[in-house]
């Protein structure tokens, strides 16, 4: 959360809620000081000169870290073999006793907001209801119409809406305690509210838009893995899962023997069929890798494909003459569809080879696809007659090359954590 | 004993009858039958020489088929008891040794052969009877409607003669063997196969055939099977051949009985099972018709057959109607009977008018089937059978609402009749795919008609177009159809001519509409199964109309008793079918807001897709 946004934030705040200073808005821009400025006021305010708003601001110079222990790191080191929601609330509750005027509070949110992930506690929304808890209540809740008109206690607001802005980021919904409480810490009118607004109207239009929806939890086991990334490529539903080969060593993070990968294959019984017809004098491919993403995991599969056929190769499909015992399947009329009923026009279609079959395997080289093929032509008989032509990508992909072992390579989030750590601190900074 | 000697006796006399009839009729129709009403409803026209007036039969011919009614509705009423039938699941021995005696074996058998040789108007007044109890009608129907069919259609002389009289009989019982596991209607995935041997004579049948109703009893079955031809080019390919196959051919078994829904009575291991074929020898001289011509020959038994179950549901809804009219005259609620109530009236009204206009079609039907040549009425018995199926299934199903939870046990016979019903909507064709029969076939011959027309219109023609703008303008004016029904000389008597006005306003815009869309999907209108659909649904309706017209005027004009309820019940009719016809054409448009296509594909390919209810659950919460 940088000024930038913290300022359109604001821009959006006034206009949202215009009536309260209408007059204002017609004038230049308000902003917020920049760090520099002295900060003795809350709601200091100044007007800024240039419209600068309106476009980004180029990134600030990437500054390095200081690895400066932060303040109250103590309460969460204290226990660290213990790490669960439990342990969390703990150190929670001990800095609330601690500290009855609650000194340091936003400090301490932000030290908690970036240890939530060590905890395993970034989705909880109980936790942030918590966070949100430590705040002093009706404090910085404007009492006049000028608080309300400028940004009121800029700090505690920023710290409301990093909590806010992490649980989106983690995709936790608000609820209403945290409704209850934004308001009785900020008031009705207040950049955290607005932010809790947004979550609210956006959160429930964007949760079920993908039509193809991944579980939250991924299976660890990568044959599971690649049974659910399997199954949410093949849009057939009568397509058959086969493990073709199990890992040697069950376990996920040990050096599992590199010679014997999992090897999990997918085919409808359609692909079957196609397969089954297929003119052994043309050669099929097996091809990949390609990587799918499911939720933080990359994984990747491999496709078992044939070129399309040449237009002379193909075969017309020919109503059989006695086939209906009921009615005619075809009238034997020499005019067709008329323009008005015709909806293909606007249709571009792509023609492509077939495809007969997607695997996914703990290595990506020749020996284990081969495994493949031999597996596959145990319910294709017609595959031991068609060449297959390996032709597998050299791993230049960085992803492949970080981890050639069983394990996929453990991607980089979105926003890896660092990055996000990074951010907050630099937040932090911005306003001490 | 008596009773069956009469009814063979009559039996003959009747067929003697009927053999001069056709005769005297020829000459008083001087024009050659078409059989093409259906057809000709979709340009827009009313072949009125075709329905009017309602087929009748001579008085002679009347008395001899009530002289075989009689005794058959006694035998049924007094001595078959259906509730055992249904729950034993399996008819008795004596019952259908007396079935076999009253000669129901071979209604329709030619007389030579030792048959009954009735016309199709005679079978259905019989059908009426014989579908008192659901398992003895299916099992007739499998024995003569499409067991022994084949031979009577296709068969050869030589053939007829060592078959025939001892099917007639019911001393060898016919079955059907068509259905296997892999095709239902879908001839192409036939597996049963026919080789023929090395010394020519015989053909090796390999195979298994599932659902066959009389299927432990028979000792004829009709089985299709793939045999290799070799084409007119030399090229080898699979056509389908039909076999004539006796159980003493060896190699002929039965699997396991199967459990069903309704006509338990044809539940036991005798009468509905599986058949397996296992390298039965059949002679060359076995085969039906020609080799490779198996196809025609299943679609013509099957199409053949349809037209009775008109007959059969009006005679069971007759029956209905006595027992819930009886009950809901003597049960009381509140101190009124149920007969006082109007929602109770209205259920009575529903089936008197359903089996009204059922009977109308059947017997139209009929009356069209028997003329001479060879009359091609197969969408009008497909749409005889689409009705009646849909008819009995919704009548029965009130009628099991009047009895309220009585209708629900098992001690009445009404759950038995529901049971029954339900695979009237399926067997014989289901009626979705005899709803694109129905369409698909009118719309081949009106687009062939109409060739030339679209042919113009698609080029833009300047004259055939401002031909066509012009006519719909003056159609969009509201002006009134006349085909001629109503008026000083029409065939529709006075008291319905209010209907025959509507029926004609429908037939024109019916026929329009039918243009329009042959303009708009050509030959491509094959994949278009709501518009099908709904094609066939207004056809139907418009037979339905034409034949309850068509018999309310010759019951007005002849002064048959009760004709004042007829006259309601066909203006009923009418008025329903009217508007709901309306409602139709304008779900044919394309802009229409009744039409809801686009909506009804999204929202099952929203289903099939996932193979699952989509929408979340109502307790469910988006956070």
């Amino acid at each position: 959360m940088s000024w930038v946004q913290a300022t359109r934030l604001s821009r959006g705040l006034l206009r949202g809620w215009g009536s309260i200073c209408g007059a204002t808005l017609t004038g230049p821009p308000f902003s917020q000081v920049p760090p520099k400025a002295p900060r003795g006021l809350h709601c200091s305010a100044t007007v800024h000169s240039s419209d600068s708003w309106l476009v980004p601001l180029p990134p600030e110079p990437p500054r390095k870290p200081t690895k400066a222990p932060a303040q109250h790191e103590e309460l969460f080191g204290a226990a660290p073999g213990e790490r669960d929601k439990a342990s969390f609330v703990r150190a929670v509750q001990h800095f609330e006793q601690r500290s009855a005027r609650k000194r340091g509070h936003v400090d301490f949110i932000y030290l908690a907001l970036r240890k939530m992930r060590d905890y395993g506690v970034e989705r909880d929304l109980a936790v942030y209801n918590l966070l949100l808890d430590i705040f002093p209540k009706e404090v910085f809740r404007p009492r006049n119409i000028f608080q309300r008109m400028f940004v009121h206690y800029p700090r505690q607001q920023e710290c409301g809406i990093a909590v806010l802005e992490q649980m989106e980021n983690h995709g936790v919904m608000p609820d209403k305690e945290t409704e209850f409480l934004l308001i009785q810490i900020f008031g009705r009118k207040s950049y955290p509210m607005l932010k809790f607004l947004r979550m609210r109207l956006w959160f429930s239009r964007f949760k079920n838009i993908n039509p193809f929806p991944v579980p939250r939890d991924l299976p660890q086991d990568p044959v599971d893995l690649a049974k659910l990334g399997l199954r949410h490529m093949e849009p057939d539903l009568s397509a058959r899962v086969t493990v073709y080969q199990m890992p040697l060593s069950k376990d996920w993070t040990g050096a599992a023997d590199p010679t014997q990968p999992h090897i999990v294959g997918i085919q409808s019984p359609e692909q079957q069929a196609a397969l089954a017809q297929h003119n052994p004098a043309r050669p099929i491919f097996v091809e990949g890798p390609f990587s799918l993403w499911l939720r933080d995991q990359c994984v990747y599969y491999h496709i078992l494909r044939a070129d399309l056929l040449p237009p002379e190769e193909r075969k017309v499909e020919e109503i059989p003459e006695e086939w209906n015992l009921y009615y005619p399947m075809q009238l034997d009329l020499d005019y067709g569809r008329s323009g008005w009923d015709d909806y293909e026009f606007d249709i571009n279609e792509v023609e492509e080879g077939p495809i007969f079959a997607m695997c996914m395997a703990g290595a990506h080289d020749q020996a284990t696809l081969a495994k493949w093929i031999q597996g596959l032509q145990e319910t294709n008989p017609g595959l031991a007659q068609i060449p297959v032509v390996f032709r597998l990508a050299a791993s230049t992909g960085e992803l492949l090359a970080a981890s050639p072992g069983l394990k996929e390579p453990p991607p980089p989030p979105p926003q890896s954590q660092e990055e996000e750590e990074d951010n907050l601190q630099r937040q932090e900074r911005g306003q001490s | 004993m008596s009773v069956c000697v009469l009814f063979l006796r009559s039996a003959a006399r009747s067929c003697r009858a009927l053999a001069a009839f056709p005769a005297s009729r020829r000459t008083l129709r001087t024009s050659p039958p078409s059989g093409a009403f259906a057809k000709e409803l979709f340009l827009g026209k009313i072949e009125k020489k075709e329905v009017f007036p309602f087929p009748e039969v001579s008085q002679d011919e009347l008395n001899e088929i009530n002289q075989f009614v009689i005794p058959l509705e006694k035998f049924f009423t007094e001595e078959v008891d259906s509730q055992k039938i249904d729950q034993e699941g399996k008819i008795p021995e004596e019952t259908l040794e007396k079935l076999k005696s009253l000669g129901l074996f071979g209604l329709q058998v030619p007389e030579e052969y030792g048959g009954l040789g009735l016309s199709n108007t005679m079978y259905a007044r019989l059908g009426e009877v014989m579908a008192l109890d659901g398992s003895i009608a299916v099992t007739l129907s499998a024995h003569q409607a499409i067991g022994l069919k084949g031979i009577i259609l296709a068969g050869s002389e030589k053939q007829k003669i060592k078959y025939l009289p001892k099917l007639a009989s019911g001393e060898h019982i016919a079955a059907f063997c068509l259905t296997e596991p892999s095709s239902g209607s879908d001839a192409a995935s036939i597996q049963t196969r026919a080789t023929l041997s090395d010394d020519k004579k015989h053909y090796i049948l390999n195979g298994s055939k599932i659902w066959i109703t009389n299927g432990g009893l028979a000792n004829i079955f009709t089985v299709f099977a793939k045999t290799e031809i070799i084409d007119s080019d030399g090229s080898i390919k699979d056509k389908i051949t039909a076999f004539i196959v006796e159980r003493d051919f060896g190699g002929v078994t039965n699997g396991k009985p199967e459990d069903k829904l309704g006509i338990r009575g044809s539940n036991s291991k005798q009468l509905s099972c599986e058949v397996h074929f296992e390298n039965t020898r059949v002679p060359v001289e076995n085969v039906l018709g020609e080799v490779g011509d198996g196809f025609k020959v299943a679609m013509n038994i099957l199409n053949s057959g349809r037209f009775s179950m008109g007959s059969f549901v009006a005679g069971m809804l007759k029956k209905l109607i006595e027992m819930t009219a009886e009950y809901a005259c003597t049960r009381k609620q509140f101190n009124k009977n149920l007969s006082e109530f109007g929602l109770i009236k209205e259920k009575f009204a529903l089936m008197a008018q359903k089996a009204y206009v059922m009977e109308s079609m059947t017997y139209l039907t009929a009356g069209m089937l028997d003329q001479p040549g060879i009359p091609d009425c197969s969408i009008e018995a497909a749409m005889v059978k689409v009705f009646s199926s849909e008819g009995a299934w919704q009548c029965v199903s009130e009628a099991l609402q009047i009895l309220g939870g009585s209708g629900y046990m098992r001690d009445y016979p009404y759950e038995r009749l529901l049971r029954d019903a339900r695979i009237l909507l399926i067997f014989e064709g289901t009626n979705e795919i005899l709803r694109m029969f129905i369409a698909l076939t009118g719309l081949q011959h009106a687009g062939r008609i109409l060739t030339a027309r679209v042919k113009e219109l698609k080029r833009g023609n300047v004259t055939t177009v401002m031909q066509t703008v012009g006519q719909r303008l003056w159609d969009s004016l509201g002006r009134t159809v006349d085909l001629g029904l109503t008026g000083k000389l029409g065939v529709v008597h006075p008291s319905v001519a209010d209907s025959a006005n509507k029926l004609e306003e429908n037939v024109y815009y019916f026929g329009r509409t039918v243009e329009t869309l042959l303009l708009r999907f050509g030959k491509t209108i094959v994949e278009e199964q709501l518009v099908l659909k709904r094609v066939a649904n207004i056809l139907i309706n418009l037979y339905g109309m034409t034949a309850v017209l068509s018999r309310a005027s010759r019951a007005i004009r002849s002064g048959l008793r009760n004709h004042d309820q007829e006259i309601l019940l066909a203006n009923m009719f009418c008025v329903e079918a009217y508007y709901q016809n309306l409602f139709t054409l304008s779900q044919l448009d394309k802009y229409s807001p009744e039409n809801l296509d686009e909506q009804i594909k999204k929202v099952s390919q929203h289903i099939l897709e996932k193979r699952t209810y989509v929408c979340a659950h109502p307790l469910d919460k988006a956070s």
